[in-house]
C-alpha cells in the first residue's frame, strides 16, 4: 500500500482529520498475533506484537501506554548506529505532551547558580560551541527479562539499548555560562513528561556537580544527524555517555544546580542497587544498603546470528557482533564455539569512540551435523571483563554476563 | 458509500502512520501532535477485574501486567504497595486483597491479549449503525457504575475520587451534549490518550456500549 497519495499534504490530512475528532482513525494497526507481526522473547510471557509508533517503524511493544517499544534484535547487525525510527522507547510517566512548539520552547538553568539562564532552541545552536559523540544509551533494565528467578519491572530483552551520533552543547558550558554557586553539590534534570496522578512523583533525576561537568555529558538537540523523534524526547536530550538510560531525560527542559542531595523519590529510591563492589545479592535476601545506578558495564553480543539458528556446515563462517563499556574503549573480545572452553581473538572492527558500540567479528569452520555454543567476551581498556556468572539482584539491572548463542551446523 | 477523505484518513490509519521517516529531513512534523495508539488489550474478565481497570489503568496500560512472569503471591503484594506508597495510586484499604487477588488469577491463565482482542473485535459493530435509540439508559446506568463512577463520579461531573486525582482530570460528561453519538463511541471504544481514559472496546460489547451512551445522555441538561 502506498504511505503517500500523490497530491495530498499528509500534514494537511492529518491536521483536518482532528479537527473533525476523528483521531483514533490515525492510531496505528496493532498487528495480530501469529503471523509475522510478533517476535517472541525466549522467555515466558516473551511474545511482543510489533507496532510502528509516530516516527517509528514496527517495533516490539511491552507497553502501549506510557510508550515502552524495544528494538528488534536483527537491527544491531544491520547498523553500528542505530537508526532513529528503530531506536528504543521507554518512558514512566504516560502524560506526555502530544505537542511541542518549538518557538516557545525554552530550557532553564536555575537554582544555585549566579545567573539564572532562559534559553531557546536557536540560541542553543548558535551561542554555545556544539559537539558531537557517539555513544550508546541502554536502559538500566535492558535484558532484565532474563533474570532467573525473574523479577518484576519491565520485561525486556536485550533490545532497549542503542547506539547514536548525539550533538549539541555540553552540560559545562550551560553551567558555566549561568555560573555555579559555592554551595552547589548535585545538579537534577527535569523533563516535559508528567504524571497522570497527581501524587506521582514527577520524573527527575540528579548527579553528583563533578559528574555533571565531565566533558562528554551533553544536552543533545540532534541524533544521528535529525532532530531527535518525539518519542527519543525531541527537542533536547540530556546525553550522558556510559551511564545507563535513566539519565538521558527526554524533552529536557529544566536544569537546576542544588546545594543538598536531591531527595527526589526517583534519585533517592528508585533506580538503586546493592551497595556491594558486585551490587548483586542471593535472590530473597533483602536490600539493607543501597546506592544510585551509575555507569554501564562491559558487554558484548552476538549480531549476526539468533539462538537456535542453522549455519551451513563444512564452509567458513563469519560471526559479527558488538561490544561497548562505560567509555574506557573496548580493548578485546575474545570468541568461543565451545562454551566457553576455549577462546580465540576476535578482530575489532572500525572504532567510533570510547562510548560507542564497536563491532567486531570473528571465524570459524563449523562441522557439518554439530551444535555449537558461541559466546564472546568482552575485556575493556582497564582490564575488566563481562561475568562469567550471571549476577542477580532484585530490580534486574546491570545484566552484563557472557551470552551464549546455541546453533546447528547443517 | 463512505466519502473519499473519509477514505484517505482510514488509509493513513491503516499504513502505520510511519510518518517523519529519517528521509524527509529537518524540517518534518516534529512540531506536530503525537498521535499515541489506544490501549489495544485490557484486563481479563474475572472477580476483581473492575479494581485492575479501575486503580492500573490510570497511569499505564493492562499490557504491563500481562507482559509480567507469573510472580508468586509475595511479589504481587510489593507491586501494589509500591504503586500506592511510592507512586500515589489511590488503592482503598479494602481494595488491596482483592486486587492481589485477582493480579494472581492472572499468572495461571496464560492470557492471550491479541487473541482476545480478535475475539471481540466480532463484537463491534461498523461506525454508524448505533444510535442513542438503540440503547437503554436503565442498562447504562448499572453499567456506569461499574465502570465509570470512581473517575466520573456519581453525577457524571468528573470528580469521582479518582477522577479528581487524575492529570488532566476526569472529563465533566454533563458537558457532552454537543458531541455527536459517534465521536462519544469512538473515546469509548478507543479511550483517550494522553488521558487516563482507556479503551473499553474489549470489555464492553457493541450493544453495551449503545446503553452506556443512551446514559450518558440523560447527563447533559
Amino acid at each position: 500500500m502506498n504511505e503517500r497519495e500523490p497530491g495530498i499534504d499528509r500534514r494537511q490530512l492529518l491536521k483536518g482529520s482532528l479537527a473533525l475528532g476523528m483521531a483514533s482513525l490515525l492510531t496505528p494497526r496493532v498487528l495480530r498475533a501469529n503471523d509475522s507481526s510478533t517476535v517472541t522473547l525466549p522467555f515466558e510471557r516473551g511474545r511482543r506484537p510489533l507496532v510502528a509508533f509516530p516516527q517509528k517503524r514496527p517495533l516490539m511493544v511491552m507497553t502501549t501506554r506510557p510508550p515502552q517499544l524495544e528494538t528488534p534484535f536483527h537491527i544491531f547487525n544491520e547498523d553500528i548506529f542505530t537508526p532513529n525510527d528503530a531506536f528504543f522507547v521507554r518512558w514512566h510517566l504516560a502524560n506526555i505532551p502530544r505537542e511541542i512548539d518549538i518557538n516557545t520552547f525554552r530550557l532553564t538553568i536555575r537554582g544555585r547558580v549566579k545567573q539564572s539562564l532562559t534559553l531557546g532552541l536557536h540560541e542553543l545552536q548558535t551561542q554555545f560551541e556544539q559537539v558531537e559523540i557517539a555513544a550508546v544509551c541502554q536502559c538500566a533494565g535492558n535484558s532484565r527479562g532474563f533474570f532467573q528467578p525473574r523479577v518484576p519491572g519491565g520485561q525486556w530483552g536485550n533490545g532497549a539499548m542503542g547506539n547514536a551520533n548525539w550533538k549539541g552543547v555540553r552540560l559545562r558550558d550551560l553551567l558555566q555560562r549561568a555560573g555555579i554557586e559555592r554551595d552547589a553539590v548535585q545538579v537534577r534534570f527535569d523533563g516535559l513528561d508528567q504524571p497522570v496522578a497527581q501524587a506521582t512523583p514527577d520524573f527527575r533525576k540528579s548527579m553528583s556537580l563533578p559528574d555533571a561537568l565531565q566533558a562528554e555529558m551533553l544536552v543533545a538537540h540532534s541524533m544521528n544527524g535529525e532532530a531527535l523523534p518525539l518519542l527519543n524526547g525531541f527537542p533536547l536530550r540530556l546525553v550522558v555517555p556510559g551511564w545507563y538510560a535513566t539519565y538521558w531525560v527526554k524533552m529536557l527542559n529544566d536544569i537546576e544546580v542544588l546545594n543538598q542531595a536531591d531527595q527526589n523519590f526517583w534519585t533517592s529510591q528508585a533506580y538503586r542497587l546493592p551497595a556491594n563492589p558486585c551490587h548483586c545479592v542471593d535472590p530473597g535476601d533483602a536490600l539493607t544498603d543501597t546506592v544510585p545506578i551509575g555507569k554501564m558495564p562491559v558487554r558484548s553480543f552476538i549480531t549476526s546470528l539468533e539462538n537456535g539458528g542453522t549455519i551451513p556446515g563444512g564452509e567458513r563462517c563469519t560471526i559479527k557482533g558488538i561490544a561497548f563499556d562505560q567509555g574506557h574503549g573496548i580493548d578485546r573480545v575474545l570468541f568461543s564455539v565451545d562454551g566457553g572452553q576455549q577462546w580465540q581473538s576476535a578482530r575489532l572492527g572500525k572504532d567510533f569512540g570510547d562510548f560507542s558500540f564497536r563491532p567486531w567479528e570473528a571465524q570459524f569452520i563449523p562441522k557439518p551435523g554439530h551444535t555449537y555454543a558461541l559466546q564472546s567476551l568482552a575485556i575493556n581498556r582497564i582490564g575488566e571483563s563481562q561475568r562469567f556468572g550471571a549476577r542477580w539482584n532484585p530490580s534486574g539491572y546491570l545484566r552484563n554476563v557472557v551470552e551464549s548463542v546455541k546453533i546447528h551446523a547443517s | 458509500m463512505i466519502p473519499v477523505w473519509m477514505f484517505l484518513l482510514l488509509l493513513v490509519g491503516a499504513t502505520g502512520f510511519a510518518w517523519g521517516s529519517p528521509a524527509n529531513g529537518n524540517d518534518r512534523e516534529q512540531g506536530s501532535i503525537l498521535n499515541l495508539p489506544a490501549d489495544p488489550i485490557s484486563f481479563q474478565p474475572g472477580p476483581g477485574n473492575d479494581l485492575a481497570s479501575r486503580y492500573c489503568l490510570m497511569c499505564h496500560s493492562a499490557e504491563y501486567v500481562y507482559t509480567q512472569p507469573p510472580h508468586p503471591r509475595e511479589h504481587w503484594i510489593e507491586i501494589v504497595n509500591k504503586m500506592n506508597a511510592s507512586f500515589g495510586c489511590p488503592i482503598s484499604d479494602e481494595d488491596m486483597t482483592p486486587l492481589v487477588d485477582y493480579l494472581v488469577t492472572q499468572n495461571s491463565l496464560q492470557p492471550s491479549p491479541s487473541a482476545q482482542h480478535v475475539q471481540r473485535d466480532d463484537l463491534k459493530e461498523t461506525p454508524g449503525q448505533s444510535s442513542t435509540q438503540s440503547g437503554d439508559p436503565q442498562k447504562g446506568k448499572t453499567l456506569y457504575g461499574r465502570h465509570c463512577v470512581t473517575c466520573h463520579g456519581p453525577d457524571g461531573k468528573g470528580d469521582g475520587p479518582i477522577g479528581q486525582a487524575l492529570v488532566p482530570p476526569a472529563a465533566n460528561l454533563t458537558l457532552l451534549g454537543k458531541q455527536s453519538d459517534q465521536t462519544i463511541l469512538d473515546t469509548l471504544r478507543n479511550g483517550r490518550p494522553g488521558t487516563a481514559m482507556p479503551a473499553w472496546k474489549n470489555d464492553l460489547n457493541a450493544l453495551e456500549l449503545n446503553h452506556l451512551l443512551s446514559f450518558l445522555r440523560t447527563l447533559s441538561p
